[in-house]
């Protein structure tokens, strides 16, 4: 594996937080060099700072994105941490519900959800299957429009086709929701249409000014900040606020903290979850 | 000695025997059925790891039938298919519905141990993780429960503060009123 150099870890770690906001420990040299070696190697840069300066001068940005999908964590399952999807299913989807009850019955209520950073799905997913769960037969009456974005095309794409090989499949959905909104397809499982038909995926980098997203109702944005430094996690946060509507609710990941990161956030407790409104 | 237990479903009782006697050598774990009905009630009331079946079988009970039921019972389950020459088409047709691999006739032993060996690897991989990700999520929601804590104190205290703070700058109170509409709000705190 190719060796990265002191000096390397400094430009080279500057660049990947330039490109994708993720801030990597340069005192983790294997990080650097399990990750993107491969990649220096394909395109035969003897060292780094040679295929950091291939990337940039590459104007097709194929090796940025390739950095990207190789130093992003995509590590996710579906119903993640119960906690969050029961607070969904008990207390948040129901309170706005009622709270975006139009004013004719003939109308359809209308509920935006977001999560920023949606890996290859499997959040989101768990997010529309929770919706169907509740609302059953009643869904017609719903607009729904759930978003996923993340800052790998790869990932993105792969949420967009919606399978799951059986690995992915096992790790935390029970058989009873597998065979509800699941197809088998080979060796993989397909999201049916009904499902897939209920999100959409889009690529998104976090750390670049957010145009054409909208107000959401609810936003979850879990385990991503923890990859950025403080600065960019008060920014990050602080345009969520922006794209969140004054009586949305923000989700974060269970062992992360808006204390001195974002004061526009209040946290509330429910059961055993937390969540966040606007000040 | 593997930990892997193989049922072999074959009706060709050489071809059963034989690969009994070889599995058996290799410290495996063997049961044995003579076609694809007994093999999938042995499947049905043991807990096997790999099925080793013969692709063609008489009776309506064929290596593909027997591949479907034990996927369908477990999915985790590894199912590999013995198959002659001619019917490799069949064989990679299963693949897609899920079998792990398939051998040609006649058996290679090398071959099929190779194979049993990388099962029993990636088996070991799997149980790995599995317990990683259950020392992670215990880690994380003990985590959780301090981190939630705090931050529900760290609300309430901002939420204190900057209920003495809009009372201290109001402009249109004087300094005296000021200090004792504070007090006033100290003292409800619980």
């Amino acid at each position: 594996m190719l060796k990265i150099t002191p000096a390397e870890l400094k430009s080279v770690g500057k660049y990947i937080h330039d490109i994708s906001g993720i801030y990597l420990d340069p005192s983790k040299s294997y990080l650097f060099e399990t990750r993107l070696g491969n990649i220096a190697e394909e395109h035969g840069c003897s060292s780094y700072e040679e295929l950091h300066l291939t990337a940039k001068r590459d104007g097709s940005k194929r090796i940025e994105r390739q950095i990207i999908d190789a130093i992003s964590t995509n590590e996710t399952l579906f119903f993640r941490d119960t906690g969050p999807f029961d607070l969904l299913k008990n207390k948040l989807l129901p309170e706005m519900i009622d709270l975006r009850a139009p004013s004719s019955p003939r109308l359809k209520t209308n509920i935006k959800i977001w999560s920023a950073a949606s890996s290859t799905g499997q959040e989101l997913y768990s997010v529309a299957m929770t919706i169907r769960d509740l609302l059953g037969s009643q869904l017609d009456s719903y607009n729904f429009r759930l978003l996923g974005t993340d800052i790998s095309d790869s990932v993105v794409k792969q949420a967009s086709y919606g399978k799951y090989n059986k690995f992915e499949i096992e790790r935390g959905l029970p058989k009873p929701t597998l065979q509800k909104h699941f197809t088998l397809f080979g060796d993989s499982w397909k999201v049916k249409d009904e499902l897939r038909g209920m999100v959409n995926f889009r690529k998104l980098n976090l750390m670049l000014p957010f145009t054409g997203l909208g107000k959401h109702d609810i936003i979850l944005c879990r385990n991503v900040a923890i990859y950025f430094t403080l600065q960019d996690r008060k920014i990050l946060f602080n345009k969520l606020a922006d794209c969140l509507a004054d009586d949305g609710y923000l989700i974060i990941g269970s062992t992360e903290s808006l204390t001195g990161v974002c004061p526009r956030f209040v946290p509330k407790r429910h059961l055993r979850s937390i969540f966040y409104q606007k000040k | 000695m593997n930990d892997l237990k193989i049922l072999v479903v074959d009706d060709d009782p050489v071809i059963r025997r034989l690969l009994e006697q070889r599995l058996v050598k290799e410290n495996y774990e063997v049961l044995l059925a003579e076609d694809g009905y007994v093999g999938n009630d042995i499947l049905e009331k043991n807990h096997v790891d790999v099925v080793l079946t013969d692709l063609m079988m008489p009776g309506d009970v064929g290596g593909i039938e027997v591949l479907e039921f034990a996927k369908n019972l477990e999915r985790d389950i590894e199912v590999i298919l013995i198959t002659a020459h001619s019917s490799i088409d069949t064989a990679v047709e299963a693949m897609k519905k899920g079998a792990s691999d398939y051998l040609e006739k006649p058996i290679n032993f090398t071959e099929l141990f190779l194979r049993l060996e990388k099962i029993s690897t990636m088996r070991s991989i799997m149980r790995n993780a599995e317990d990683l990700r259950q020392a992670m999520d215990v880690t994380e929601s003990t985590a959780a429960y301090t981190i939630q804590n705090l931050e529900m104190t760290a609300g309430t205290l901002q939420g204190k503060l900057d209920a003495l703070e809009d009372v201290l700058t109001a402009d249109n109170t004087g300094d005296e009123a000021k200090v004792a509409k504070a007090i006033e709000i100290i003292l409800k705190w619980e």
